[in-house]
C-alpha cells in the first residue's frame, strides 16, 4: 500500500482527472465568480470608449491550441463593444488567429446586427510583427492599405479617420504568446502612447504583471478565469463561466495529489532516499 | 568571396544597426519616415522568411520519408496536410487566388481550418492538464525549504485563481492576488531587466562584428 500511494500510476491519475473534467461539465453547481481589479478595468475602459463613441483596436494574436483559454474572451469583448456601439477593428499578428478571429466577428454581429465596415472592419494577417506596429503607428493607412475582403481602409467608416496607433481609443491584445511584451508594449504602447490592455492564456499571466504596475498596461484577463470574470461583467455566461467548475474541481484533485505525494514522500519516501 | 560572405554582412548589420538605433530616438520627420522605409523593408524580409521556413519543414519531412525513420508516416502527412490546405486556399471558394481571400462558411479552407486544425491543435494542447497533474504529484516534493514555500504558494495560487478558491474563504483570492502582484512582480522584472540588458549586450557584439555566430560556418 505505502508503495502504491508513493508511486501511482499516471493512469490512475488521469482518470482522476477525467472524471474532474467530465462530471463538473455535465453538472451544474453556482461558483461565485468576482471580477478582479485588473478585469474590471478592461471593462470600465470600454464603457468610457462607448460615452465617446470611440474606437477599439483588438489583435488577436493566438491560435486553435489556446482557443478554449483565449476566445471566450474574444466573443466576450465583442458583445461587450457591440452592445455599447462601440467601434471595432480587427488584425493578426499570428496567422493563425484569422480563423478565430473571423469566427469571433461572425458570431457576435450576426447577434448584434453589426454592420461590417460602418461598425467594424478586419484587416487579416501581415507579417512583421514588431515592424508592422511601427509602421501602423506612424501610418495606419499605409500599413494596412486593405482589409481582409479588399476594401481600402481610407474608404471605410470605421477606420477612415484612423491616421496611426494614437488614434484608437483603446487597444486590446488577445495574446497566447510573446506579442504583448515582445512587440506591442516596447514598439507601440511605449512609442506612440496609446491606452493598452490584455488578454492571455493563464501561463503567461504572471510575466504582464510588471507592466501592469508601470501603467503599460492598464488591464489584464489571465487565462479561462479572466475570461469567465469579463462574461460576469457583461452579465453574458459562456464557456468560460461554464469551465469554471472543471477547472476549479482538476485544480482540487491536483493539489489533492501533491498533498498525498508529500505526505507520503516524509512518512516513508525520506528514508528511501525519496520517490 | 570572402567579402560577400563575411566583410559585407558585417558592414550591413553595423551600419543598419546603428541607424536603427539613432533613428528611434530621433523625432525629425526625415528619421521617422527612413524608420518607416526600413520598417517596411524589414515586414518583406519577413514575409521571405515565412517561405523559408515552409522550405525548411518540408526538407526536413522529405529527409525522414527519403530515410524512411521512425515515424516517417507522419512526415508524410505533413505533404498530404499541406497539399490539401495548399490547393484550398488557390482555390479561395471558387473564387481563384487573385481576389481577396473568401471568409464564407462554405469555404472549403474555412471548412477544414474549423474542423480539421482547430479540434486537432485544441486536443493536443488540453492533453497537457493530465501530463501536469502526473508531474505534479511525482516532482513536487518539500525536500528543501525553498521547495516548500514554492509548493505554498504554488496550491494558493491554483486555488485561488479558481472560484472553488473563495467558496473555500475570501483570504485565498486575496493571497494568490498577493502572491502574483507582490513577489512575482519582483522577480519577474528583475528577470526581465537582466534578460533585457544581455540583449542590449548582445545587439551591440552584433553590431560592433564581435558576436560573429548568425554568419555561420561555428565562428564567433
Amino acid at each position: 500500500m505505502k508503495d502504491f500511494l508513493l508511486n501511482i500510476d499516471r493512469r490512475i491519475i488521469f482518470v482522476f482527472v477525467a472524471l474532474g473534467v467530465i462530471i463538473p461539465s455535465l453538472t451544474e453547481f453556482p461558483l461565485p465568480i468576482k471580477p478582479t481589479s485588473t478585469v474590471q478595468s478592461i471593462y470600465d475602459t470600454i464603457e468610457e470608449i462607448a460615452a465617446k463613441n470611440g474606437t477599439v483596436l483588438i489583435s488577436f494574436d493566438y491560435g486553435p491550441g489556446s482557443m478554449p483559454e483565449v476566445q471566450p474572451m474574444a466573443l466576450s469583448v465583442l458583445r461587450h463593444c457591440f452592445n455599447k456601439k462601440v467601434k471595432v477593428v480587427g488584425m493578426c499578428l499570428w496567422p493563425t488567429g484569422v480563423g478565430l478571429a473571423q469566427l469571433a466577428f461572425d458570431t457576435v454581429s450576426k447577434e448584434f446586427g453589426a454592420q461590417y465596415g460602418t461598425d467594424y472592419v478586419f484587416l487579416g494577417f501581415k507579417p512583421g510583427y514588431t515592424t508592422l506596429i511601427l509602421n501602423m503607428g506612424r501610418n495606419f493607412h499605409d500599413a494596412f492599405a486593405q482589409d481582409l475582403q479588399g476594401n481600402r481602409t481610407t474608404e471605410l467608416a470605421v477606420t477612415r479617420n484612423i491616421k496611426g496607433l494614437k488614434d484608437f481609443d483603446y487597444v486590446l491584445c488577445l495574446a497566447a504568446g510573446n506579442t504583448p511584451d515582445g512587440a506591442w508594449i516596447p514598439f507601440g504602447q511605449e512609442r506612440y502612447k496609446f491606452k493598452f490592455g490584455l488578454g492571455c492564456t493563464a501561463v503567461m499571466a504572471p510575466d504582464q504583471f510588471p507592466y501592469l504596475q508601470s501603467g503599460q498596461m492598464n488591464g489584464l484577463m489571465g487565462g479561462l478565469a479572466g475570461a469567465a470574470e469579463y462574461e460576469v461583467l457583461i452579465k453574458t455566461p459562456g464557456t468560460a463561466t461554464e469551465g469554471m467548475r472543471p477547472q476549479s474541481i482538476v485544480h482540487l484533485i491536483i493539489i489533492l495529489f501533491i498533498i498525498l505525494g508529500n505526505v507520503m514522500y516524509f512518512l516513508h519516501g525520506r528514508q528511501k532516499g525519496g520517490a | 568571396m570572402l567579402f560577400l560572405r563575411r566583410t559585407l554582412p558585417l558592414i550591413l548589420a553595423f551600419v543598419l544597426g546603428i541607424i536603427g538605433i539613432a533613428i528611434y530616438y530621433i523625432p525629425h520627420n526625415a528619421a521617422q519616415d527612413l524608420e518607416n522605409e526600413l520598417a517596411k523593408w524589414d515586414r518583406i524580409v519577413a514575409a521571405f522568411a515565412m517561405l523559408l521556413g515552409l522550405y525548411s519543414l518540408m526538407r526536413l519531412h522529405w529527409s525522414r520519408v527519403r530515410r524512411q525513420q521512425a515515424g516517417w508516416g507522419y512526415s508524410s502527412l505533413v505533404f498530404l496536410g499541406f497539399a490539401i490546405m495548399f490547393f484550398l486556399s488557390l482555390f479561395n471558394n471558387g473564387l481563384g487566388p487573385f481576389v481577396a481571400k473568401s471568409s464564407a462558411d462554405t469555404d472549403p479552407f474555412v471548412w477544414m481550418y474549423n474542423n480539421v486544425q482547430v479540434p486537432a491543435d485544441g486536443t493536443m494542447f488540453s492533453i497537457l492538464a493530465f501530463f501536469i497533474a502526473s508531474a505534479a504529484y511525482r516532482t513536487f516534493r518539500a525536500r528543501t525549504p525553498e521547495a516548500a514555500i514554492l509548493l505554498v504558494s504554488a496550491m494558493i495560487v491554483m486555488i485561488g485563481r479558481v472560484p472553488i478558491g473563495a467558496l473555500i474563504s475570501d483570504w485565498i483570492p486575496w493571497a494568490a492576488q498577493w502572491l502574483m502582484a507582490v513577489p512575482n512582480l519582483a522577480a519577474k522584472r528583475g528577470i526581465l531587466l537582466g534578460v533585457s540588458l544581455g540583449a542590449v549586450a548582445t545587439s551591440l557584439r552584433i553590431i560592433f562584428g564581435i558576436e560573429r555566430a548568425y554568419l555561420g560556418g561555428g565562428e564567433s
